[in-house]
């Protein structure tokens, strides 16, 4: 590899005692712990717990407008929320659980986890690594401050034109929703860039790809999924900011636009979308259901390849969202087909999940309680997902509430329940100390009832005839009883949000008088749990030599030729101890990646008040760009005193290997 | 494997007890479609049975696959359990996969998914064929009701002074085939009479087929489907199918323009109220007479429903509200009534006497007086009716004359 010249790829070290200041700004910050920390870390586990606690703030917001929905709702001709109102707080609701939501608890996992289970020390480029987590911050904190300057979007997640015109939409709500996803999206694409080339290239020795862990593979194929969808979408918003804000006519029909345009755009966006919002979600569950099986993944190559098989073929599908848009039989036909088929990889998947368990001695732990739980609620999605590929029955049920179950179904029972299932099973090796096993359980059997008692009913509403995006209903319909049924199942929901919430705090309080977790509570598989909990900073120490799937286990275990397991190593005997990481090469903070998000917002902001306040965000950009490319990627005054080669191969790192963990050393300072 | 707190299994059992009720009595209860108009599952023309029929299978084989699962998931938790007095030493047997398993579970599912594919294939092709013999309407959406175009002469174009402009109700005759071609004037809608045909978006600019047949006399419901804006959910279809000779005399009684001043003088002054104000957006044929403005219709709304026949009709205002008894099923005169029971215009809908008597003056009044408490729109922006400020007597003048339409 062309990365491995002896040359340092940074700038050479300075010897300067005061402080190295590139733009005459800032000193390089060197805080590792405390608040400060937090905004100049580059550190992806450190990222990854701010994806997820940022998530789970959008999520307190987004499941508060779910329930004024639902509380609107409990009655014909409610009048909780005017019909402007209504419409805000759904679209909002939509674009909030999807994009600040489901994404970056996606991210958050796959931020933390890649370089643990590949056996890196950080993601490829890890100053973009911060600013995609800064950017998606701002992004999501700037659509929401929409509801305090003028209200919020209300043309629904989906945007549909000419309806997100300015005519028809005059106030800013659409705007923000906008130029917050543009951001965002900047965010999902630098992040998505980031990944791909962690995995590609900064895998522990021996971790050939068909070694990497199933999370890591399914998180990877999301960030492909990712790399092409995005700029789809970003596309399709860059037409409407025009059309909205400089008077273009990309989607006005009295110019000859054709509305179907944004449909395409948006759909071919958005169906690869939803497999890169449920893909992270099947990795977790495929990584926990043999750990608490206590036996391997059945057909390992199997469930990769289905994995891949969607990502692919999420793309041939998107126009089954359009089946009643007027596209013409020919089409609609494709559309139904190739919908059809993609059922058949996610069925091997579910297949394969059922295989695992049989024959296995299941332990019941909360993670497993989930990932079960999402095979279960994931296959009625799947199945009211074959029922819509059959375009003559989507005409009946499109735009109903059917729709409004089905994909709850996909994206909470499937998506949610693997990453809360994903947050008790990591929870130890993140913070150090279990959730409370029983409040697990009751937050398990809370969320299904909650779940189930809220979107089972919107099957029957919706196939007896209740449309989707209605503020209102009237009495005499027969919407009654099921939607009452829903509002209650929707606070139990909320509810075991809260039991989960709580759980957290009180598990940490009760962790106190607990002996600390050890590296491998669940007795595990891959080689994550080889290292101390919490994580170290340098997460290895050394670098491990992967010599199969489920590593770890297999340092614990070896299988005799019958398939019989016999164990041949304490945990404690192959588990790597907390080290000093002294000499360990670790990228150096920055605050540049929080500078240079800042500017997005503020640029946005000037979009929509004045022009002005778009020059000074556009200032921040470039300076902020500035001082980036000037400051070394790492801190010219530390911990270069480790160049040394092989200093850090594995005990049974054999001779054939150094090489390339010499260019892991290397590419991790190109961020 | 300690002990789970008694609490915690108590509520395992009633989650899991509550689901399967739920789920028992969501199944039992998709079969009782009596007294819900909008249901997907009480076919009534030959397009709703042909998606039936493929429903019935199709959502068969569904359950079937779910229950198989899930049972398989619930009989493997229960048989493979970990026994609480088994070793901890002792593992399963460590099986990686079978590739055969693999292979056949792959190649099943894709010929569950051919046979359902051949019965889409099929039912798409029957619902895309155009029927000989079918009366063409043109239905456009437009912020926040239908205006519905009859080519009466199939000369192929919808706006000839044999053809009828109208608005709200859709008029039919029962086992004749209509095509339907949807559009919109604004943004896009949906059009949906879920007892008749599945539905189709009218998109701006697009011109879209859709089928539909009544195999009997009788309403059909239908609600917009696609996002529309602020009253979304308050744009609603009314589709009236009637009998052909029905039919024939309200398609006669359409193509009569409004003739003769009223003999009433109250009516009278009420005429000359709708022709300062109302005529602005409004239009009844043979007093301000618009067709060619409608012809070319602006793509922000500012034409309203044509009031020609008004008293044809059974609903008004997006067909929320009934012009017509019965009211609500209770009885009650408050507007936003009950309208899952639709007015009925009597003799009035093809032409014959308006039976005063029956109008629901009430919300027809309140309408009048402040139209935007009612049903929310934008008129500021041109979509919607505005608060015209009306007198007291001016709206008594003004339903005076409105009774006249017919």
């Amino acid at each position: 590899m062309a990365l491995t010249e002896d040359r340092p790829l940074a700038l050479p070290s300075g010897g300067s005692d005061d402080g190295y200041t590139p733009t005459g700004v800032f000193t390089r910050p060197t805080a590792e712990t405390g608040v400060r920390s937090w905004f100049t870390t580059v550190d992806h586990k450190k990222i990854g717990i701010m994806y997820g606690a940022a998530a789970i703030f959008f999520l307190i917001i987004g499941g508060s407008e779910a329930l004024l929905i639902r509380m609107q709702l409990w009655a014909p001709r409610g009048t909780l929320l005017s019909a402007n109102l209504y419409n805000q707080v759904y679209t909002m609701h939509g674009t909030t659980m999807v994009f600040l939501v489901v994404m970056p608890i996606g991210a958050a996992f796959a931020n933390y986890l890649i370089p643990l289970q590949i056996g890196a020390r950080d993601v490829a480029f890890p100053r973009i690594n911060a600013f995609s987590f800064w950017a998606f911050l701002f992004g999501g904190v700037f659509i929401n401050s929409s509801w305090l300057l003028g209200g919020g979007a209300d043309g629904g997640w989906f945007m549909y034109a000419p309806n997100s015109g300015v005519i028809f939409s005059p106030t800013h709500g659409i705007d923000f929703w906008n130029l917050g996803l543009i951001i965002t999206g900047i965010a999902s694409l630098t992040g998505a860039v980031n990944l791909i080339v962690t995995v590609l290239n900064m895998r522990a020795p021996g971790m050939t790809l068909m070694r990497m862990p199933i999370f890591t593979w399914m998180a990877l194929v999301s960030q492909f999924l990712l790399l092409f969808a995005i700029p789809v979408l970003t596309s399709a918003q860059v037409l409407l900011m025009l059309d909205r804000g400089f008077h273009a006519n990309f989607f006005n029909v009295s110019k000859g636009a054709n509305p179907l345009l944004w449909e395409h755009l948006f759909w071919i966006f958005g169906h690869p979308e939803v497999y890169l919002m449920i893909l992270p979600a099947f990795g977790l569950v495929s990584d926990i259901l043999p750990t608490f099986a206590r036996k391997p993944i059945f057909g390992y190559p199997f469930i990769v390849f289905s994995g891949i098989a969607i990502g692919f073929m999420g793309w041939g599908v998107w126009a089954h969202h359009m089946f009643v848009s007027g596209i013409g039989p020919i089409s609609v036909t494709t559309f139904s087909l190739t919908t059809m088929f993609i059922a058949v990889p996610t069925g091997v998947k579910i297949l394969n999940w059922t295989a695992t368990m049989w024959g296995g001695k299941l332990k019941f732990s909360s993670p497993m309680l989930f990932s079960i739980g999402l095979v279960t609620m994931f296959t009625i999605g799947g199945l009211s997902g074959v029922m819509h590929s059959v375009a003559p029955m989507d005409s009946q049920q499109t735009d109903t509430y059917f729709i409004v179950a089905h994909f709850h179904y996909v994206l909470f029972g499937g998506a949610f329940f693997g990453f809360v299932g994903g947050f008790y099973f990591y929870w130890p090796k993140a913070f150090g100390y279990m959730l409370n096993e029983s409040l697990g359980k009751a937050n398990f059997w809370l969320m299904l009832l909650g779940f189930n008692l809220t979107f089972a009913p919107m099957h029957v509403l919706g196939l007896q005839g209740m449309s989707r995006r209605i503020y209102t209903y009237d009495p005499g319909y027969g919407f009654e009883f099921w939607n009452k049924v829903a509002t209650i199942g929707a606070f139990t929901l909320a509810s075991s949000i809260a039991l989960f919430v709580f759980n957290i705090f009180y598990s940490r309080a009760k962790a106190k008088n607990l002996p600390p977790v050890g590296p491998d509570p669940w007795d595990a598989r891959t080689i994550e749990w080889m290292i101390p909990s919490p994580t170290p900073a340098y997460n290895f120490d050394p670098i491990p030599t992967v010599t199969r799937v489920d590593d770890f286990w297999y340092r614990k275990y070896g299988e005799t030729k019958d398939g019989k397991l016999v164990r041949i190593a304490s945990t404690a005997e192959v588990a790597q101890q907390r080290t000093d990481g002294k000499g360990i090469h670790l990228p150096s903070p920055s605050y540049w990646p929080l500078v240079l998000a800042f500017g997005l917002p503020i640029a946005a902001y000037g979009l929509i008040f004045s022009l002005w306040l778009a020059l000074v965000g556009a200032i921040i950009v470039v300076g902020a760009i500035y001082g980036w490319v000037m400051e070394p990627p790492d801190d010219p005054d530390k911990a270069h005193d480790d160049h040394g080669p092989d200093a850090h191969v594995s005990d049974g790192g054999d001779a054939a290997v150094p090489e390339t963990v010499d260019a892991v050393k290397e590419v991790e300072t190109v961020g | 494997m300690q002990r789970l707190p008694k609490i915690v299994r108590v509520l395992a059992v009633i989650s899991f007890t509550l689901v399967v009720v739920l789920f028992a009595a969501l199944i039992v209860n998709s079969f009782q479609n009596a007294g819900k108009p909008l249901t997907t599952l009480t076919p009534q023309g030959p397009s709703s049975e042909s998606i039936q029929k493929l429903l019935v299978p199709v959502t068969s084989i569904a359950a079937v696959v779910f229950v198989g699962v899930l049972g398989a998931a619930l009989l493997i938790s229960w048989k493979f359990r970990e026994r609480k007095d088994s070793d901890p030493d002792e593992f399963p047997e460590q099986v990686h996969g079978k590739t055969a398993l693999e292979i056949g579970w792959t190649i099943l599912p894709a010929l569950i998914l051919a046979g359902i594919a051949v019965g889409t294939v099929m039912t798409l092709i029957n619902l895309n064929r155009e029927e000989p013999n079918s009366i063409n309407v043109q239905v456009a959406g437009q912020q926040w009701w239908w205006q519905y175009k009859y080519d009466v002469n199939n000369d192929g174009n919808f706006d000839g002074p044999e053809d009828i402009t109208t608005a709200t109700e859709m008029v039919i005759p029962a086992g004749r085939p209509i095509q339907v071609t949807t559009t919109s004037n604004d943004v896009i809608h949906s059009f949906w009479i879920p007892g008749l045909n599945g539905k189709r978006d009218a998109v701006p600019g697009l011109r879209s087929p859709l089928k539909l047949q009544a195999d009997e006399p009788g309403i059909f419901r239908g609600q917009c489907t696609e996002f529309c804006g602020l009253s979304h959910a308050n744009m609603r279809m009314l589709v009236r199918a009637v009998s052909t000779s029905d039919y024939d005399a309200w398609v006669k009684n359409q193509l009569k323009d409004h003739a003769a001043d009223p003999a009433d003088p109250t009516a009278l002054a009420g005429k000359k109220v709708w022709q300062a104000l109302c005529a602005q957006c409004h239009v009844i044929n043979g007093i301000n007479d618009v067709k060619m403005k409608e012809t070319k219709p602006p793509l922000v709304s500012g034409v309203a429903p044509n009031l020609t026949h008004l008293m044809t009709r059974g609903t008004f205002a997006g067909s929320i509200f009934n012009l017509y008894e019965p009211v609500s099923s209770d009885g009650s005169p408050l507007p936003m009534g009950d309208v899952a029971a639709a007015g009925d215009p009597g003799a009035a809908l093809t032409g014959g006497r308006v039976n005063t008597a029956t109008v629901n003056r009430v919300t027809l009044e309140a309408w009048l007086r402040n139209a935007p408490a009612l049903k929310p729109m934008y008129p500021q922006g041109g979509r919607g009716m505005p608060n015209l400020n009306l007198t007291e007597e001016q709206i008594d003048q003004l339903v005076a004359f409105l009774e006249t339409l017919n």
